[in-house]
């Protein structure tokens, strides 16, 4: 395997701008080394980005919180700044993978990797977070749902790398909110299906609603059909015959070794209600 | 790749395929047989050891995301006034049965002690929920942990 440790941001910019078939950054190292391990990943160019300072760690603007393309679930998790301003985000992150995995796994590399399975990207869509895209000549930021467009195919040119996560530090703030992952057991499961949700009700309506899922598609994605539904409508106003039809639309489940589709579909359909119940 | 850490406390270099797994390092180039290999994939823990003091799986960790930085092993552990108050708490309950996961439990519970260390054991089960024992000896593991915080 060819190796590279580039000494700085700019350097690791220039290497990108090479053309290479078959190269894969590494940061935490917690899913490209499975897949070194069984054979997905051979001969390849690995780059090591892990030691560099700018694409690490949690910042804050007047208006926005960044993070860090190789900050670690643990530094979210134990981050004082997340907490105060996004502790809807935080706290439905604690059962990401495992305590001794959320030390090495970085939230770069889960959203880069593409597994439809992610647990960050439920919320990140409902939370309408922006993700900037860098390489040597351009710098670009595209809201997260524009991120992924198939399975594990995301828009980043062969030159660029995710630079930071962006969200505003009001994104969850007067939302009721939810986040579901249900899988075989507590830690160290991969979402079998996962519900994201965040909703405002006045006077008994809803007057705002954001639904996002993982598992349950190529990729993880928001509801805008059950969304636009819901929106006005009392909780005794739902019909959720429409919103069982409306699912079937947007979801498109499969069977694998996790579970088949017709558990995932119902599992989903119970957790919208649960939400829009609660 | 030249590649400087330190090692249960000592400085080291090591002149290695920096993509080489820290669990193979260990277990080949300075024979630390504690540190093990089981999945092979971060599902179990056997292979857990502290990395500049937070928990990791060595079997998804590369030697060169240790260059600078510490590395602690259960026989580092073992060494540490902590370590062998858990060692003795896990002897006095019986929890070691064919032992093969107690050195990955001794490096997460290690570290519960020196972060937290709340007498709790609802914590103490989330703490080690990454390590998987086959010998199912969980409650006794969970008596000794809890053993330890009440004597630290
Ligand atoms: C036992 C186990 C349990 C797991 N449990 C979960 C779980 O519960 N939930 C979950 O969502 N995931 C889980 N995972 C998957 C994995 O831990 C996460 O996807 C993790 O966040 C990946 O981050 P990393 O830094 O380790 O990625 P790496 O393995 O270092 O990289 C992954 C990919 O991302 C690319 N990449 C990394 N950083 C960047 C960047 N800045 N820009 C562009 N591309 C980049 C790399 O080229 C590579 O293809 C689990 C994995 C294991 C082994
Ligand atoms: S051998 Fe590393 S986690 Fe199982
Ligand atoms: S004692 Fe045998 S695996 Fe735990």
């Amino acid at each position: 395997m060819d190796f590279f440790k580039p000494a700085n941001l700019e350097e690791l910019l220039l290497k990108m701008q090479e053309s290479s078939e078959n190269r894969y950054l590494l940061a935490g190292g917690t899913d490209i080394n499975v897949q070194i391990k069984n054979g997905l990943i051979k001969n390849a160019e690995v780059i090591y980005i892990n030691h560099l300072a700018a694409l690490n760690g949690i910042k804050e603007t007047e208006t926005e919180i960044s993070i860090g393309a190789t900050t670690t679930y643990f530094d979210i998790l134990h981050s004082n700044l997340i907490k105060k301003h996004l502790p809807y985000f935080q706290a439905s992150l604690d059962f990401f993978a495992s305590p001794i995995l959320q030390t090495s796994a970085t939230i770069g590399g889960n959203i880069a990797n593409g597994s439809p399975t992610a647990d960050v990207m439920p919320l990140l869509l409902v939370l309408d977070a922006d993700l900037k895209l860098i390489s040597k000549s351009n710098s670009r930021k595209i809201p997260v749902s524009d991120f992924y467009f198939g399975y594990k195919k995301h828009v980043m040119k062969p030159e660029e790398i995710i630079f930071k996560i962006v969200i505003r530090k009001n994104a969850e703030e007067g939302y009721q909110h939810f986040y579901e992952k249900v899988g075989a057991r507590k830690t160290l499961t991969i979402a079998k299906v996962a519900l994201a949700g965040l909703k405002k009700e006045k006077s008994g309506k809803i007057k705002e609603i954001k639904l996002a899922v993982g598992s349950l598609n190529e990729f993880a994605r928001r509801l805008p059909k059950i969304e636009a539904y819901l929106l006005g409508k009392t909780v005794t106003e739902i019909d959720y015959n429409k919103i069982d039809e409306l699912l079937n639309l947007e979801i498109t489940p499969i069977t694998d070794l996790r579970s088949d589709k017709e558990y995932r579909y119902h599992v989903c359909a119970n957790l919208i209600r649960t939400f829009l119940n609660q | 790749m030249k590649i400087n850490f330190l090692l249960n406390k000592k400085p080291v270099t090591i002149d290695v395929d920096p993509m080489k797994r820290l669990l193979d390092v260990l277990r080949e180039d300075f024979q630390l047989l504690g540190t093990k290999e089981s999945c092979g994939e971060g599902e179990c823990g056997a292979c857990t050891v502290l990395l500049d003091g937070k928990p990791v799986t060595s079997c998804l960790v590369n030697v060169i995301q240790a260059e600078g930085k510490e590395v602690l092993t259960s026989e580092g552990i073992a060494e540490e006034p902590l370590g062998k108050l858990l060692i003795d708490c896990f002897d006095e309950t019986n929890a070691v049965q064919c032992g093969f996961c107690f050195p990955g439990f001794l490096v997460s519970s290690y570290y519960y002690l020196i972060s937290n260390g709340e007498l709790n054991l609802e914590k103490i089960k989330k703490a080690l929920s990454g390590n998987i024992c086959r010998c199912t000896g969980y409650q006794k593991i969970f008596e000794s942990v809890l053993l330890a915080c009440e004597r630290k």
